[in-house]
């Protein structure tokens, strides 16, 4: 079971789903929900300024994320490359264009989540999955 | 792991039992029944419990999506729709404008024939004015022309007949001298008489024919003019 997961998406009523799959499915105990990119930023700036404990262990990030000044790649590259190295990240999306999933991999996004209505499956295939993605064992995967 | 003692579970079962109310969320999940089979029977209805509202809480939650995603689309159609009257409206407005600018054109052009036809009529009514003072103008120069033609004729037949008069009187008179030197002087009348005679016939026939001719011409000038 993962210790703690971010979610950073726009969309609050996503938040609830996730967190109800989530909790559903025994992939996390703790979840914490952010719609604002520059949010998340500044959190894990605090994180990583603080050394805190606190940090998340998976972070997933929607691509688009509306009301922020950067999407979500851009948050990937930032936390990959200047804040919280070593946390587990991916984008969760209902885009599935291969550029944008290039790209992120780019930034150093582990996977790629297709967002629909029947997000379980996925999040299940997921957490088989985790700990090669926290061994940084397993390549970059796209669920669809 | 979280451990509780014997009476809190004992506490925690009844409260389900008798009001039901259990635990919730995911700090189920942390308890340590710690071999207590009543205990851990409690855990898992919580666990349950908290799985069976958490499924009606995401089936609502998803419901509620799909009714968003429909306000949304729905609000995106209204904003399309909404474009699309204001682009009509625009255009109305447009054609509105364009047309009120015909009609002006149209008014200046209509006010601009009525004043055209206003002048025209004027100046027809001045030329119906101009052509009958030519029509009384040639009327009056063919009524001079007239009379000064029969004012010459006039003068002519005076002149003619003043003439005719002259040469009759004078013939005449000469005739008549030298018949009346002839008698009074004795000679022979006989020729002269005679030739008096025939000549003084010959002038009143011509006389009067010189004045039937000029009664003739006159009858006929006048008849003409009728």
């Amino acid at each position: 079971m993962i210790e703690s997961i971010l979610l950073v998406d726009d969309e609050d009523l996503f938040h609830l789903v996730f967190e109800d799959a989530c909790s559903l499915l025994d992939i996390s105990l703790s979840l914490k929900s952010m719609n604002s990119a520059d949010e998340a930023e500044k959190l894990f700036k605090k994180w990583f300024n603080e050394n805190s404990p606190e940090k998340s262990e998976c972070v997933f990030v929607d691509l688009n994320i509306i009301g922020s000044s950067f999407d979500g790649i851009e948050l990937i590259r930032k936390i990959n490359f200047e804040y919280g190295n070593h946390v587990v990240i991916g984008i969760i999306s209902s885009s599935d264009e291969p550029t944008e999933q290039t790209k992120a991999l780019q930034a150093g996004a582990q996977f790629w989540i297709i967002k629909s209505d029947n997000i379980e499956p996925r999040l299940e295939e997921f957490k088989k999955d985790y700990e090669g993605y926290k061994k940084r064992t397993a390549p970059f995967k796209v669920y669809r | 792991m979280i451990k509780v003692d014997k009476k809190t579970k004992e506490q925690l079962i009844n409260l389900l039992e008798s009001k039901n109310i259990a635990l919730e969320g995911n700090i189920v999940k942390l308890f340590d029944p710690d071999g207590d089979p009543d205990f851990e029977k409690y855990l898992k209805a919580c666990s349950e419990k908290d799985k069976e509202s958490r499924k009606k809480r995401l089936e609502i939650t998803r419901q509620v999506q799909q009714q968003n995603k429909e306000l949304k689309e729905l609000n995106g159609e209204n904003e399309r729709i909404m474009n699309e009257l204001k682009t009509t409206l625009d255009d109305v407005e447009q054609s509105k404008l364009t047309y009120e600018v015909q009609n002006r054109e149209l008014n200046e052009w209509k006010l601009d024939n009525i004043r055209l036809t206003e002048e025209l009529k004027v100046e027809m009514v001045k030329s119906e004015q101009a052509r009958l003072e030519a029509e009384q103008a040639k009327t009056t120069a063919l009524n001079d022309l007239d009379l000064l033609q029969k004012k010459t004729q006039t003068e002519l037949i005076g002149t003619i007949v003043k003439v005719a008069l002259l040469v009759i009187l004078s013939v005449g008179l000469i005739t008549t001298g030298l018949y009346v030197t002839a008698m009074f002087t004795g000679k022979d009348t006989q020729i002269i008489g005679s030739t008096w005679s025939n000549m003084f016939g010959i002038l009143l026939t011509n006389a009067f024919s010189i004045i039937g001719t000029i009664m003739g011409v006159k009858y006929a000038s006048e008849k003409k003019e009728e």
